[in-house]
């Protein structure tokens, strides 16, 4: 498969350009396909969410289509998919990417609720929300957030029992966890500020290795080193060693520079008396590097470096720690030190701790490497974002990359303070999910951030840039049948977002019934009532075509279609008109069953129910003889021949039925008022029957006069009873 | 990045697929329907594929029926008409494709359809190869052979002027984009013609208090307003104060802001945002996603090409998808 | 599959461990044990990246008391190309049935050699055309003997007979009615469910060939509205059918009183508690045995106590009289559950985000 085209360093299609206004040359993807003759049209459709699917057709031969040359068995096309998701942050198994789309849901939705309710309770922005407990559910957010992403185990911290070994990567860190710890560092841990360099250093610990793919780095100096160690004596001899041992301390990676000395020859059992001057000054670099004063809350347990809270009893600290650095450097034990490596490499030791400007960045690979070394042993009282970014450039300055990883363009944008860059580099890097969640820690406290960020924008079409990031992020969503049932969350967080949930759901297939009852149970939540009928209504008609007449009724009478149920029931009553047999009624009780439960939008469907229970009552009365089982059918004609649903074409056929009930035995079951009601009828129908489109029933020619008789006579002995 | 999801047929020369990217129809040059389902849920192959004959010549053009109406296909047949298929159980038979009715005019041929309108209603405007626009409206939701011809205009700005002789090579129709109930009936229409009246985009709206079309836009410069169109496309509007529009010319895709309030004369107020060069040749077709921010555009030179606008509301050339064996 | 990554939480003597499956739960059942301390869970599962159904069988371990985390070893795997999305899976001792969306129903047997060895046998499955239109909407086992119930408003009857499937129409509505739940109360006897919150019963002795009863319960319209999920028949009354369905409905039916529903949750009914447990879709319902055989007193009660799981992400057990106990509450929904037959107090259930969750009550 040929490259594309472009030089393009994540190989995805990023659905949002990020450096605004700059010029970019479109990126081109190739297609590739099977055919053997050239695609001569391309037919576009665009699938669920950012997805589009191609029809690529080959110039069909003008004899009819049927190719002349045999031996080219080709298909007349083909059609492909093409997501258009923009890159998953690295992340290339889609399981494992779907777990971290499914996992930030919850922080997520928590976060929204209470960044809602702290914005009703105090009438205040925000980020203008300066109490602990906001600074809690941010640093909460961020921490499920950032579990998400996998687990780090610092490497520095990680306590190996072989000596020889002095790293272990329990698992692979990715640039997306180093990426969101890098912006918790900035924008979410308020309580940790005043340690900002020390949670630079324990970051860099953690994530050097990332850097190794583009660059040379500390970190691959020592994975070259582990490599030596295991089949080397004489380590000290080694310059390589001695390096190491000056770029692990540069970083502050002091459990692994005092693990590297021990490894020194000198310890040697064999060794001591010949080498005494010699381990006593390694010894004594041991116990100062293992001294060295850290301004942090806390050290992990096993971990070196004397920790100190405040900043005035660590200047204390550090100074008394520098004299002592000091004294060990001007000692005279120097001369005796007979091995030169040793010495020099323990001096050149000492010169980093001494905060040497050339030493640190000769041994330092990146300017980041340098950045954080200056601020170990240059600038250790830095606190806050104080003169942060011209320290930074000065850094880049000094170690330009050609090649910059992602995480530097970041790293730049966050001291820059520039909030675009910053967007423009998760998006570009680690796309839409990142954007979407990181604009959270964005927005926490920083108000030129929420203003740029919240700004509804004519550009766009009316939307922020944040609102843009959620669309963009449930586009993505929505393109995976697995994840387009979490797109609403970020749909309904956003004022645009109800626009698309609408269309997103009219998309969703809703001939099954899982499915559809899982699009409804989002309508329901979000009370999109239109959506949601106009969903049962597709439902119904697509059962109703294709056989399921139950299931049609149902979705249409939950959606109250009434147009369509009533030109149901028309329908309806033809079949029913037809054969009113009680064996073909029997298949349709079911059906009756489900039209009488629900009174509300039976439409005109109402009538068949009621047409049931009359045609019950009359059966049996033809069966027995009860007189309370004719009353009961009487009452039921009544009601039907009262009831405007029910249809004209059934007045005579249900007055024929009812003759025996008409001119029952035992006397007049119908009262006058009754009678004339039914007469009333009989004489509408007589003038109905002149016009056109009267539907003749299915009755003897004579059934009309019949039923007349039999009304007279019952009208005249029901006048004789009353009187 | 792609992934074949179906194989089509010896001769095929349209395709479209339905509301929920589930089905798709494809249209061949012996006249065959063929059908693709993928019969589980979420899954988008294999695709089984079934085919019918519903002509002697070959099909134009395939376009689904609004999924409240069933499943139904329109198609475009070589001898200038259109038919409409259905997908039903009959009392007493299996589930099979039947036609529901054909569309015959004699004078001229059908160049595109589009249906639009609602859920209640639903409405199919024809353009004809005479410059003529037919709307007809679905008088039985459930039946589609019940078509009653509702409208027949001109595509000019001006209703009284008509052109006898008019001789179109395409035509194309957009419709609003919309779900539900609303009530708005809106379409574009541009045509590719010898007569430059009928030529350029114009938005008709229908009137629902006079019940008639009128134009209420033209999407043209003055100094362009002659020339063809290929292919127009409604962008759907999820919170824009104002429509997009795309048309495309041989100048190139034009993007058009069509505000949604008229004017005392009932016109609304348009502005050509971007005019977009890239494609060698003419455009086919065009389609935008589903935010309406996103516009895929593809035509003679074979490619695909998918243009945005950035923060600034500039718009680019975001890609181009290119097919290569 | 490896347990990738486990979550166990303490919650009043119940243990709760999820396992993620990086690919979608279809359905999932336990499979009855062929030795005593066996716990068998047969797995449907599709994978979207191949568009693909498994059937697999796994069992589950718990290592040791000091660590709890369960373990899910594959035994064996089912699949073939042609295998459509799994609509409904059951199992008996001596038969796994699941039925498909493009309308067939399959069949596996479990062939025991060991407790680490068990291989599942396919069997001939049933996909003609006359015997379900359309998507299969719930099956259920008894031993070899399979009922089907679809859209198509038809009723199936599957039996095994000279090594292969045979079915028998029990009824077809014509699509007239629509049938979405089924479940065995007697070799004779089933009860079915559909729209409407429809209930009915079959008996192939006393009524052949159509519904011998019919529930007609007095709804209000939101309930009437619904669609019937999923039925049991109380282990021990056989005249007492539960069924849940639609806006959190779970209703009990006892035979003798057909017009009478016992109601346990649900929107817009009269007589409910207060605070309804569920609004959603309740996909399925089963008696739940655990603490009757933990608490005798409680036998004497009307109805034995019921878990429901919805579409919320609520898993929790419902008895009349008394306030929900809520087990599980997950940000998405819980598709199905499963309780142990043999061991009532372990329970399985299918997340919709591509996890298992499993539960220990002591």
């Amino acid at each position: 498969m040929p490259a594309p085209a472009a030089p393009n360093s994540d190989d995805q299609l990023s659905l949002f350009s990020p450096p605004p206004s700059s010029p970019k040359q479109p990126i081109i993807y190739p297609l590739h396909h099977s055919l053997s003759s050239p695609v001569s049209r391309i037919a576009i459709s665009w699938s669920r969410g950012n997805t589009l699917r191609l029809s690529l057709l080959p110039q069909p031969s003008s004899n009819g289509g049927i190719e002349v040359n045999d031996g080219d068995d080709s298909s007349g096309g083909s059609v492909v998919e093409v997501k258009l998701s923009a890159g998953n942050g690295g992340i290339d198994d889609d399981a494992q990417w779907r777990r971290i789309v499914y996992g930030s849901v919850a922080p997520f939705a928590m976060f929204q609720s209470r960044k809602n309710s702290a914005f009703s309770f105090s009438k205040l922005p925000v980020g203008a929300l300066s109490n602990v407990d906001w600074w809690e559910y941010v640093m909460e957010y961020s921490k499920e957030i950032n579990s998400l992403l996998g687990t780090t185990k610092s490497m520095a911290s990680s306590i190996v029992d072989d000596p020889r070994r002095i790293l272990m990567v329990d698992e692979e860190p990715t640039s997306l966890k180093a990426a969101w710890e890098l912006l918790e560092i900035f924008y979410a841990d308020k309580q940790s500020q005043a340690w900002l360099p020390e949670r630079l250093v324990d970051w860099l610990a953690d994530y050097d290795s990332l850097f190794s793919e583009t660059q040379f780095t500390v970190y691959s100096k020592l994975v070259d080193l582990q490599q030596r160690l295991l089949n080397m004596q004489t380590i000290e001899d080694d310059q390589k060693y001695w390096d190491c041992l000056s770029s692990a301390l540069a970083l502050g990676w002091l459990d692994i520079v005092v693990k590297l000395l021990r490894l020194h020859g000198s310890y040697q059992l064999d060794q001591l008396s010949r080498r005494e001057t010699e381990n006593g000054l390694v010894e004594a670099v041991v116990v100062l590097v293992s001294k060295m004063p850290r301004l942090r809350p806390e050290l992990q347990a096993g971990r070196l470096g004397e920790c100190y809270k405040n900043k005035t009893d660590f200047i204390k600290g550090w100074e008394t720690w520098r004299a002592r650095v000091t004294k060990l450097e001007c000692s005279g034990y120097w001369v005796q030190c007979g091995h030169q490596k040793t010495r020099e490499g323990l001096r050149k030791i000492l010169q980093i701790m001494l905060g040497n400007t050339e030493h640190l960045s000769a041994t330092t690979c990146h300017w980041v490497e340098l950045y954080i070394a200056h601020f170990i042993y240059i600038r250790p009282f830095t606190v806050g974002f104080e003169s942060l970014y011209s320290q930074a450039q000065k850094c880049i300055q000094l170690k330009p990359v050609s090649h910059p990883h992602s995480l530097m363009g970041l790293m730049v944008g966050i001291l820059g303070e520039n909030t675009e860059v910053v967007l423009a580099e998760c998006s570009r890097a680690f796309g839409p999910w990142m954007v979407t969640h990181a604009i959270e820690l964005l927005t926490a406290g920083n108000d030129q951030s929420e203003i740029l960020l919240h700004e509804v924008r004519q550009n766009l079409g009316g939307v922020s840039i944040e609102e843009l990031h959620r669309l963009v992020y449930a586009q993505v969503l929505a393109s995976n049948q697995l994840t387009w049932q979490i797109a609403p969350v970020y749909l309904t967080s956003c004022r645009p977002g109800m626009g698309m949930l609408e269309i997103l759901l009219y998309r969703q297939p809703v001939h099954l019934k899982q499915g559809l009852l899982k699009n409804l149970e989002i309508c329901r939540l979000y009370e999109l009532d239109t959506v949601s009928s106009n969903i049962m209504k597709i439902a119904g008609v697509h059962h109703w075509k294709h056989g399921r007449k139950g299931s049609g009724i149902f979705w249409l009478q939950q959606a109250q279609d009434e147009i369509r149920l009533n030109k149901i029931a028309q329908q309806l009553f033809d079949f029913v008109g037809k054969s009113v047999s009680e064996e073909s009624f029997k298949q349709w009780e079911g059906l009756i069953e489900l039209l009488g439960s629900d009174t509300r939008t039976a439409g005109g469907l109402e009538f068949l129910h009621k047409y049931r229970d009359f045609k019950r009552s009359l059966q049996q009365v033809v069966d027995g003889k009860a007189t309370d089982a004719a009353r009961q059918a009487v009452e039921s004609l009544i009601l039907l021949m009262k009831n405007p649903s029910t249809p004209q074409q059934f007045w005579l056929p249900l007055l024929h039925d009812s003759l025996k009930l008409l001119t029952w035995r035992e006397g007049p079951l119908l009262d006058v008022a009754q009678t004339n009601l039914l007469l009333n009828k009989l004489q509408e129908l007589s003038m109905a029957r002149m016009r056109p489109d009267y539907v003749e029933a299915d009755l003897p020619t004579q059934a009309l006069s019949t039923v007349r008789l039999a009304l007279a006579t019952n009208l005249g002995r029901a006048i004789l009873e009353e009187q | 990045m792609e992934k074949t999801v179906a194989t089509l047929e010896k001769g095929t020369v349209c395709s479209a697929w339905n509301y929920s990217a589930q089905r798709l129809a494809t249209g061949s040059i012996n006249g065959l329907l063929t059908i693709f389902d993928s019969p589980d849920p979420a899954s988008s192959s294999p695709f089984s594929p079934s085919s019918f004959q519903v002509h002697e010549g070959s099909i134009v053009k395939v376009a689904w029926v609004p999924p409240e109406y069933g499943d139904a296909i329109a198609c475009i047949l070589d001898d200038g008409t259109l038919s409409l298929w259905e997908e039903v159980t009959g009392e007493g038979q299996s589930l099979q494709w039947k036609i529901c009715t054909k569309f015959q005019n004699k004078s001229a041929r059908v160049l595109d359809i589009q249906f639009g309108g609602s859920s209640t209603c639903l409405k199919l405007v024809v353009a004809y190869s005479d410059g003529y626009a037919k709307v007809y409206e679905l008088q039985n939701p459930l039946e589609l052979n019940t078509w009653q011809l509702q409208a027949e205009f001109q595509n000019v700005i001006d209703s009284v002027s008509k052109f006898a002789k008019a001789s179109c090579l395409s035509a194309s129709i957009s419709w609003i984009p919309q779900i539900g109930e609303s009530q708005q009936l809106s379409f574009v229409l541009g045509f590719n013609s010898d007569i430059p009246q009928l030529n350029s985009s114009k938005v008709w709206e229908f009137d629902q208090l006079h019940q008639r079309w009128l134009t209420v836009a033209e999407l043209a410069l003055p100094e362009n307003t002659g020339d063809p169109v290929h292919a127009v496309a409604w962008a759907p509007n999820i919170c824009r104060p104002y429509e997009i529009i795309s048309v495309a010319t041989q100048m190139g895709i034009a993007i058009w802001h069509i505000g949604l309030h008229p004017d005392v004369n009932g016109h609304l107020s348009v502005e050509k945002i971007a005019l977009l060069s890239g494609h060698q040749g003419e455009v086919w077709q065009m389609e935008w996603d589903m935010s309406g921010m996103t516009l895929a555009s593809t035509g003679s030179d074979g490619v695909v090409r998918l243009w945005q606008s950035n923060l600034n509301g500039v718009w680019h050339e975001q890609a181009v998808l290119e097919p290569t064996s | 599959m490896a347990v990738n990554q486990f979550q166990t939480q303490q919650h009043q003597n119940l243990q709760i461990h999820r396992l993620p499956q990086s690919k979608f739960i279809d359905a999932v059942r336990w499979l009855p044990p062929f030795a005593a301390f066996d716990k068998f869970i047969v797995l449907s599962l599709f994978d979207p990246t191949s568009s693909s159904s498994t059937i697999e069988l796994h069992s589950l371990d718990f290592p040791d008391s000091a660590n709890p985390n369960p373990i899910l070893s594959p035994l064996s795997t089912f699949s073939s190309p042609s295998l459509s999305r799994t609509s409904f899976l059951k199992t008996s001792q001596s038969l796994i049935a699941f039925s498909t969306f493009s309308g067939s129903l399959d069949f596996l047997s479990p062939n025991y050699s060991s407790p680490d060895e068990v291989s599942l046998d396919s069997l001939p499955s049933l996909q003609e055309k006359g015997f379900h239109v359309g998507p299969i909407s719930c099956i259920d086992v008894l031993e070899r003997d399979c009922v089907s119930v679809g859209e198509d408003g038809r009723v199936n009857l599957v039996g095994f007979g000279d090594g292969k499937a045979s079915y028998r129409r029990v009824f077809d509505s014509d699509g007239l009615v629509s049938y979405s739940a089924v479940k065995w109360a007697s070799p004779m006897e089933f009860a079915t469910g559909g729209l409407g919150c429809s209930l009915q019963w079959w008996d192939q002795r006393r009524k052949p060939g159509e519904p011998a009863l019919q529930f007609k319960g007095k709804w209000s319209q939101k309930t009437a509205s619904g669609v019937v999920h999923s039925i049991d028949i109380h282990p021990s009354r056989k005249h007492t059918c539960m069924a849940g369905g639609s806006s959190g409905t779970v209703f009990g039916w006892d035979l003798r009183w057909p017009q009478q529903p016992i109601v346990l949750s649900g929107v817009g009914i009269g007589e409910r508690p207060s605070n309804p447990i569920s609004e959603s879709e309740v996909w399925e319902v089963q008696f739940d045995c655990h603490l009757q055989s933990s608490n005798i007193t409680s036998m004497s009660s009307s109805m034995m106590p019921v878990m429901m799981c919805s579409e919320e992400g609520i898993l929790a057990v419902l008895e009349p009289g008394a306030e929900p106990f809520e087990l599980l509450e997950e940000p998405c929904a819980i598709n199905s559950f499963d309780i142990n037959k043999q061991n009532y107090s372990d329970v399985i259930c299918s997340l919709e985000w591509e996890s298992l969750a499993i539960l220990s009550r002591s």
